[in-house]
């Protein structure tokens, strides 16, 4: 695995995480749409995003 | 919803499918790799929408909507920590697809049983999918017999349903392979998703727009909007439904045997970034659905009444109702057809082709053929005895299959795994998962799928040490994926 592939799965891990620990500690008593819900679609778009620069330059030699 | 209206839209369907399907058929399917991967030809945009099909079943709108109304938000989080470790393809994709192309592998089992130099490896993973994705399968055919039945009070017995997408299921494999079933995969793909966000938006337009929806919710039920919530997603729960769905890319041969497909780096490319966008949108339909149905029928016995009684609810226009529902009816064939191509080609190539030896490509491929339509009856008879222990087998599919992970992220990044390692792990853990499901327990409170993949890792690093790695192969695997790796981006 290449330095930059691994930093790219660290970063992606990273989020992952953030997905499990966040909404069962700091959001556990926020009622609302900007709680969990909101974490959770932004750290999927996040990961949408990272997806799309790790492989952007696939096939391209 | 009235019965006629409801067999209108199931033959419309059944007749765009099967014109899609006998439009697919190009050239001469005459070999596995052919039959089974579309000779590695698959453009992005098809594979995409394929993928997205066989991935999404009808457990979303029924299942995943249940898991909203009953535990709220939990199933947004569980459902979108599924579509990050799609994150997976990013890393592994590239190197099935390499290996793919080098050594001709058709299944993943076959993969696995070429690097760590055992037939038996390819025969017990083989084997093992089989064992969990038949009763899967048969749950999927129940899901369009309850359906139908649902729908139309009766009307269509369950057992019509049932028939119905086990025969859609065997033409559409049959017609031509992994051509057809991609292009009504795809089909089915983007009936799925426009019929349901039609319906989600006119839902919540109908019930006051989106601030409105949420205010309701957050005056309402609260607690829809946070975890634990109501205590249904608790922590360890959480954790035990979503690992074993974390791994689902790496650990179901149905979604990683399409990694050999693509004709391109660039074609999986648009594959994977289809997958997420297409995986987003629906994920975020289908719980907003459950919240409507949570809006729209509180206090419900059964959750899984919700999806059918939105469907057939004022808001929702009668033939709006029915196009969703043969969406759902298509989200579980497009599932189910994958299902049954791969798993013939598991048999064909890994079983059959081991046991029996000197068959031919094309001994196998008859063989495969001859296997869809079995594998199809036994999904059909199990779905039509709904035997305690097939529904646990089913329930214990992501759970089960995810002990062959360690084995295939060995294959790419520890030349020191073996097979003695990987039978093991694959076996051991297996069989642990199984009693667990079977049994109903939770030792320390962890999910069988923690259990599973916990287990197997140990055994197969454990496993892998005390016996000797088949080295002159490893290092050749691995040192070809670096050049072509850095060849070909």
């Amino acid at each position: 695995m290449k330095t930059n592939e691994l930093t790219w799965a660290l970063l992606i891990l990273f989020i992952v995480l953030l997905a499990f620990i966040l909404p069962y500690t700091l959001l556990t008593n926020v009622t609302k749409w900007y709680g969990s819900f909101l974490l959770w679609i932004v750290l999927a778009l996040i990961t949408i995003i990272m997806n799309y620069f790790l492989t952007k330059n696939w096939g391209k030699k | 919803m009235t019965t006629s209206l409801v067999w209108w839209a199931i033959s419309i369907y059944v007749l765009i499918a099967l014109v899609i399907a006998f439009l697919s058929r190009t050239g001469k399917q005459h070999n596995m790799e052919s039959y089974f991967l579309g000779d590695r030809k698959m453009g992005g945009f098809v594979s995409a929408l394929s993928y997205s099909a066989t991935t999404y079943s009808a457990f979303m709108l029924v299942g995943l909507a249940g898991l909203t109304y009953n535990g709220g938000v939990g199933a947004l989080g569980f459902e979108l920590i599924y579509l990050m470790g799609v994150s997976l393809v990013a890393f592994f994709g590239p190197r099935f697809w390499v290996v793919g192309k080098k050594y001709g592998y058709v299944t993943p089992s076959e993969m696995l049983g070429d690097r760590y130099k055992s037939k038996y490896v390819a025969i017990v993973v083989a084997i093992t999918n089989c064992l969990f994705l038949i009763p899967y399968s048969a749950v999927q055919l129940s899901g369009v017999g309850y359906l139908l039945q649902g729908v139309t009070n009766d009307a269509i017995p369950y057992t019509t349903g049932v028939l119905i997408a086990t025969l859609l299921a065997i033409v559409f494999t049959y017609i031509a392979g992994i051509r057809s079933v991609a292009w009504t995969d795809s089909l089915q793909a983007l009936f799925m998703i426009v019929s349901s966000t039609v319906v989600v938006l006119i839902l919540v337009n109908g019930l006051g727009g989106f601030t409105t929806f949420f205010k309701t919710i957050e005056t309402t039920q609260p607690e829809l909007l946070t975890v634990p919530g109501n205590g249904f997603f608790s922590f360890l729960t959480f954790l035990g439904l979503t690992i074993p769905w974390f791994f689902f890319s790496l650990s179901n041969p149905q979604v990683s045997q399409r990694l050999y497909m693509p004709a391109s780096l660039k074609s999986l490319k648009n594959m994977l970034m289809g997958f997420l966008v297409f995986g987003f949108i629906y994920t975020l339909v289908a719980i907003i659905w459950g919240y409507s149905a949570a809006i729209m029928f509180p206090n419900l016995e059964n959750a899984d009444l919700a999806t059918p009684l939105v469907l057939s609810s004022d808001l929702v226009p009668p033939v709006l109702g029915v196009i969703v529902m043969v969406g759902i009816m298509a989200a579980a064939i497009s599932t189910i057809d994958s299902i049954l191509l791969t798993l013939s080609s598991l048999f064909a190539k890994d079983v059959y082709g081991n046991i029996k030896k000197n068959t031919s490509d094309r001994l196998q491929l008859r063989v495969g053929k001859i296997v869809i339509p079995i594998i199809a009856l036994l999904a059909y008879l199990f779905a039509e005895m709904q035997l305690n222990l097939i529904a646990v087998l089913s329930v214990a599919s992501s759970a089960g299959l995810i002990v062959v992970v360690p084995a295939i992220i060995g294959t790419f990044f520890w030349k020191r795994g073996t097979a003695a390692g990987v039978l093991s792990s694959v076996l051991i853990a297996g069989i642990i998962v199984i009693l667990l499901e079977f049994f109903q327990v939770k030792p320390l409170g962890l999910a069988s799928g923690l259990w599973g993949i916990g287990i197997s890792t140990i055994l197969f690093i454990g496993v892998s040490l005390l016996t000797k790695a088949p080295e002159a192969k490893a290092n050749e695997f691995l040192s070809y994926i670096r050049q072509a790796l850095k060849k070909e981006s």
